[in-house]
């Protein structure tokens, strides 16, 4: 059954909402977890922000809209250690946010059993830059939520809402993805060369990503230097290959790194590209099952050993 | 007497400056967003956005070379590079927000060391700006005592006029000059401003925020906003009064360049110092400097403070940090002195 209206009942977020604050009352009183992470209204209307609740009688904070863009990932990546300090964590999950803790859990970043995981179904999130406080539509809708193929999280260990039925959206992202693919190499390299020009450093892209954990990252070393720290368009160019190759095979495709760029850099994009090379190359797709390493990380008796002239 | 001047005229005044060899700034549409760059004729200028980056690179750009070196078997010669070679710049069309921030800088860049490539940028740049008509969420420059009109900073200033055009105030000799080099793009005459933006946040009660911070350096507010913060750039580098900059030699053992670019104090690696001690070693500790260095060390030692209310920070905040809320909560907290314990 197709959806004939053009834009996403906001039933679903108001019903999700009220789950929401409802299990999360429930395991804080129970004590099932030392505090719930989730999402919170912004002082703008129509705006959300993540939201760390310890305290049953503040529940009522928690909400669920197309707002609710953050992948709360990171914060129980090692990046937010603090929270994960406190004792077995309650986060509330998007599908597309489930996939980055089955990447962490699969480098051994969390455990399974020191989470309680409340999922939600989504119809999808707003873009950056979208009219705030209007149900979903083709000119507001995210672009990674048009193609999405997790509305219902698997796995969580409670699920809430019942997915609408939806619109038809564009497919930008693949009309992105197939527009780059159709480049030379030559055209590529000057597509990727005048988005990264634009990069100010302000590594946006970096401290929203649930994988981009390291402690010491190469990017900001300097005895010595690996890579240019200054914004000119060598070290960018560096900077943004060794993030890709970082994420590759582990990026579950959340995109924030795209959604928080304030020069709009196209970043997913790139993201998305490296995770179908792995998928053509390796069958490997980052998000579904809990996997020591991905196979950029691994060496196998069996790997294709043609490319060695 | 006040003057007008026509959009169309404002346009060729750019096309005049650009013919005299100076550089014009102003906002100019640059892919998905506006920014402030350089415009080859009057046609660019873009007046429908804010620029989604402040005015401040103007004076202070985002990475800049300082010296050169080489070094080979006779030695090492160094090349400083000579801030006299900076071009005359008119910035042109820039809101409030941004121009009154230009002469809190110079408070810091003026001080005990002397920063002469801001300076020197400062002192051959002449500013036209521009009273701001649309405000959105995040616009709280009414909040921090400015306004849509303020003119603080500006050497010209333009107000739009109801039925188009703009009324020109020269504010400072520098407007003057200009008005007077290009008299036959203005008329004499006033007009009917257009209404003003109105942001919708209350003004704020600066000195009582300010009376916490004194008494707050340890306070469990800090936890709470650090424990959201992501820890990036984003706030800083968009705003037009954040101006703490890294300098970095690059290059290699027979020839590189010194460059100065722009730092960020949410950074992790900000304070770290070259014996491994990090003094802000935790996000608390860098997000209350964000708020302390704006609102108190600042007022302090300048008496200005480092914020003109112009919403980049809050637009930008990949986790939805949002510095009026901030400013608001202190304001009404309770003024004992903070007990450092949660």
């Amino acid at each position: 059954m197709t959806n004939t209206a053009q834009t996403i009942d906001p039933a679903l977020y108001a019903a999700v909402t009220d789950a929401i604050r409802a299990e999360a009352k429930k395991v804080l009183e129970a004590g099932a977890a030392a505090a719930v992470v989730g999402w919170q209204a912004g002082r703008r209307q129509g705006t959300a922000m993540p939201a760390i609740i310890t305290d049953p009688a503040k529940v009522a904070e928690l909400i669920f809209s197309p707002a609710c863009v953050n992948n709360l990932a990171l914060y129980l990546s090692k990046a937010k250690k603090e929270i994960r300090a406190r004792g077995r964590i309650a986060i509330v999950v998007k599908g597309c946010d489930l996939k980055a803790l089955v990447g962490l859990m699969g480098e051994n970043q969390l455990k399974r059993e020191d989470l309680h995981v409340i999922g939600v179904v989504c119809a999808g999130v707003q873009r950056a830059g979208a009219a705030k406080d209007i149900p979903l539509s083709e000119e507001t809708i995210a672009g990674k939520c048009r193609e999405c193929t997790v509305h219902t999280p698997e796995g969580a260990d409670v699920t809430v809402g019942t997915l609408p039925d939806l619109p038809h959206f564009t497919p930008v992202e693949s009309e992105e993805l197939s527009r780059l693919e159709a480049m030379t190499p030559a055209q590529r390299w000057s597509f990727w060369k005048e988005h990264f020009a634009r990069c100010i450093r302000c590594y946006a892209c970096r401290q929203v990503c649930p994988f981009c954990y390291c402690e010491q990252c190469l990017c900001d070393r300097n005895r010595p230097q690996a890579v240019e720290t200054t914004p000119r368009p060598a070290g960018n160019m560096a900077w943004h290959i060794v993030r890709a190759m970082h994420l590759a095979g582990r990026c579950a495709g959340c995109a924030e790194c795209e959604r928080v760029c304030p020069m709009d850099i196209p970043l997913n994009l790139l993201n998305r590209k490296m995770a179908k090379e792995l998928k053509e190359l390796y069958g490997h797709e980052a998000g579904f099952e809990v996997k020591e390493k991905g196979p950029l990380a691994q060496y196998r008796e069996d790997d294709d050993q043609s490319f060695i002239k | 007497m006040p003057k007008t001047i026509t959009d169309q005229n404002l346009r060729l005044l750019i096309d005049a400056l650009v013919a005299e060899g100076k550089r014009v700034v102003g906002p100019r549409a640059a892919g998905t967003m506006t920014l402030y760059a350089p415009l080859a004729k009057g046609e660019e200028l873009n007046l429908g956005e804010l620029p989604r980056r402040s005015a401040k690179e103007t004076f202070f750009p985002l990475c800049e070379t300082i010296l050169t070196y080489e070094r080979d078997k006779e030695g090492v010669r160094v090349t400083d590079v000579d801030p006299g070679t900076i071009p005359g710049t008119v910035l042109v069309a820039a809101r409030p927000c941004d121009v009154a921030a230009a002469p809190v800088l110079d408070s810091v860049f003026s001080w005990d060391f002397k920063d002469e490539f801001f300076l020197e940028r400062r002192r051959k740049t002449t500013i036209i700006g521009l009273a701001c008509t649309r405000a959105d969420d995040a616009c709280f420059c009414t909040a921090v005592g400015l306004s849509p009109n303020d003119t603080k900073g500006s050497d010209l200033f333009l107000t739009p006029l109801t039925d188009g055009g703009y009324r020109c105030d020269a504010i400072t000799e520098k407007g003057e000059a200009l008005l007077a080099t290009h008299a036959s793009l203005f008329a004499e005459g006033d007009g009917t401003p257009a209404p003003l933006a109105e942001p919708s946040l209350g003004k704020l009660d600066l000195d009582r925020i300010k009376a916490w911070l004194d008494t707050h350096f340890e306070d469990p507010l800090w936890g709470e906003i650090a424990e959201r913060c992501a820890g990036c750039g984003a706030c800083a580098f968009l705003c037009p009064a954040c101006h703490c900059f890294d300098i970095v030699d690059e290059g290699g053992e027979t020839k590189g360049t010194r460059r100065k670019s722009w730092d960020a104090c949410g950074f992790g690696k900000f304070t770290n110092h070259a014996s491994g001690h990090n003094p802000r070693d935790v996000q608390p500790q860098r997000y209350r400097n964000r708020i302390m260095h704006k609102f108190k060390y600042y007022v302090d030692k300048f008496d200005q403070r480092l914020c003109t209310g112009c919403g980049r920070c809050i637009r930008a905040c990949p986790v939805g940090i949002d510095i009026a809320e901030i400013l608001s909560a202190i304001g009404t907290r309770d003024q004992e002195p903070g007990t450092g314990k949660d």
